[in-house]
């Protein structure tokens, strides 16, 4: 039932990764930046293949050996990446949707706040941070306390 | 700012959710109408009250107000196209100003949508909420000329809607006989909404030393 995310990664419209958290300890930050990379071209890929399909929620994009990567994009074009481990367990959409809705909102609140300008450098408040790595770590810190 | 229960009050949701719950669209919290009236007057009153030569400063004002709504619509759409499906094209998206962002901000939606199917969209409001109650002595061309700084806030929250949903534009508004408000929105023909395909290779990676 819990789920173990590793990295939680939002990227902006054109494409400029805006911020990525790692939340394992497992694979260094280099390798969830490169993870990131491909997710965008598969994120575009089933874009454009699929203009029928209006849902915001992704699915798995794709799986390496022992990560699944889930996306999720925005009408605003705002894509939100979300890697997780692989474990036995059968991981249910609506867990990974509510996930994604709460990274959603948490980037809602920040986009709203009148210092913070779209237009420049993404600069992560600190209530934006809190957010996603109480989001991040509460799934992690699950499996560990079990 | 005071925050009314939405049954009373629309137009413009909060920002302020201490936790990250459930603060999506009409759930959030809401300002009331008799302040963002009031804000408009001021502002728009300062705007003209600062200006040093009546003439050529109106471009000044007119850029102050339009940039002030662009980064307000900037906002207003990230916030109230969350439970939204994706949009299609950019007829969709004009749709979405026309319906649901006029109804957020004015209770009511845009009266009539023309388009040449080229780019350039006429959004007429025949009762437009904030000139329902202007007028002035002299009345006909005068009021007009008077009323056409409020309409460059929305033209600014029109075009910061467009713009983070992809689609880049220039809006214009003018009014004729007071009520009524046209808004005139020429985007551009390359937009986010259109297929096309996305070079990799345009992501920046900055690794922090740790």
């Amino acid at each position: 039932m819990s789920i173990d995310i590793n990295c939680i990664a939002v990227i902006g419209k054109q494409n400029n990764p805006l911020y990525i958290k790692n939340y394992s300890s497992s694979h260094p930050d280099l390798k969830y930046h490169y993870i990131a990379h491909t997710a965008i071209d598969v994120i575009e890929e089933r874009v454009l293949n699929n203009p029928k399909l209006t849902d915001a929620y992704l699915g798995l994009l794709y799986a390496m050996e022992d990560l699944a990567v889930y996306g999720f994009m925005t009408n605003t074009r705002v894509k939100i990446i979300l890697v997780i481990a692989v474990t036995d367990n059968v991981i249910k959409d609506a867990d990974i949707k509510a996930i994604f809705t709460k990274v959603h909102s948490a980037y809602v609140s920040h986009v709203c706040n009148p210092f913070h300008n779209l237009d420049q450098d993404f600069v992560a408040s600190k209530r934006f941070s809190n957010a996603v790595d109480h989001i991040g770590q509460q799934n992690s810190r699950a499996t560990i306390d079990v | 700012m005071s925050f009314l229960s939405p049954t009373t009050s629309s137009i413009f949701g909060g920002s302020g959710n201490e936790d990250g719950s459930a603060a999506t669209g009409h759930g959030g919290m809401l300002v009331n109408e008799s302040c963002l009236d009031f804000l408009m007057m001021e502002l728009v009153d300062a705007m003209c009250r600062t200006a040093i030569d009546e003439d050529t400063d109106r471009e000044v004002i007119f850029y102050k107000l339009e940039m002030l709504g662009y980064r307000v619509g900037q906002s207003l759409v990230e916030r109230f196209t969350v439970d939204r499906p994706r949009f299609t094209d950019t007829l969709d998206v004009v749709k979405f100003i026309c319906k649901d962002l006029w109804v957020i901000m004015f209770k009511k939606q845009v009266d009539n949508l023309k388009t040449n199917h080229r780019g350039v969209y006429v959004l007429q409001d025949n009762n437009f909420r904030w000139f329902m109650r202007m007028s002035t002595d002299i009345g006909g061309t005068d009021s007009s000329s008077k009323a056409t700084p409020y309409l460059w806030f929305p033209c600014g929250v029109i075009r910061g809607a467009l713009a983070n949903l992809g689609v880049s534009s220039v809006v214009m508004a003018e009014t004729s006989n007071l009520p009524q408000c046209k808004y005139f929105l020429s985007l551009s023909q390359q937009s986010q909404c259109r297929s096309r395909a996305f070079p990799s290779g345009t992501f920046q990676i900055k690794i922090a030393k740790s």
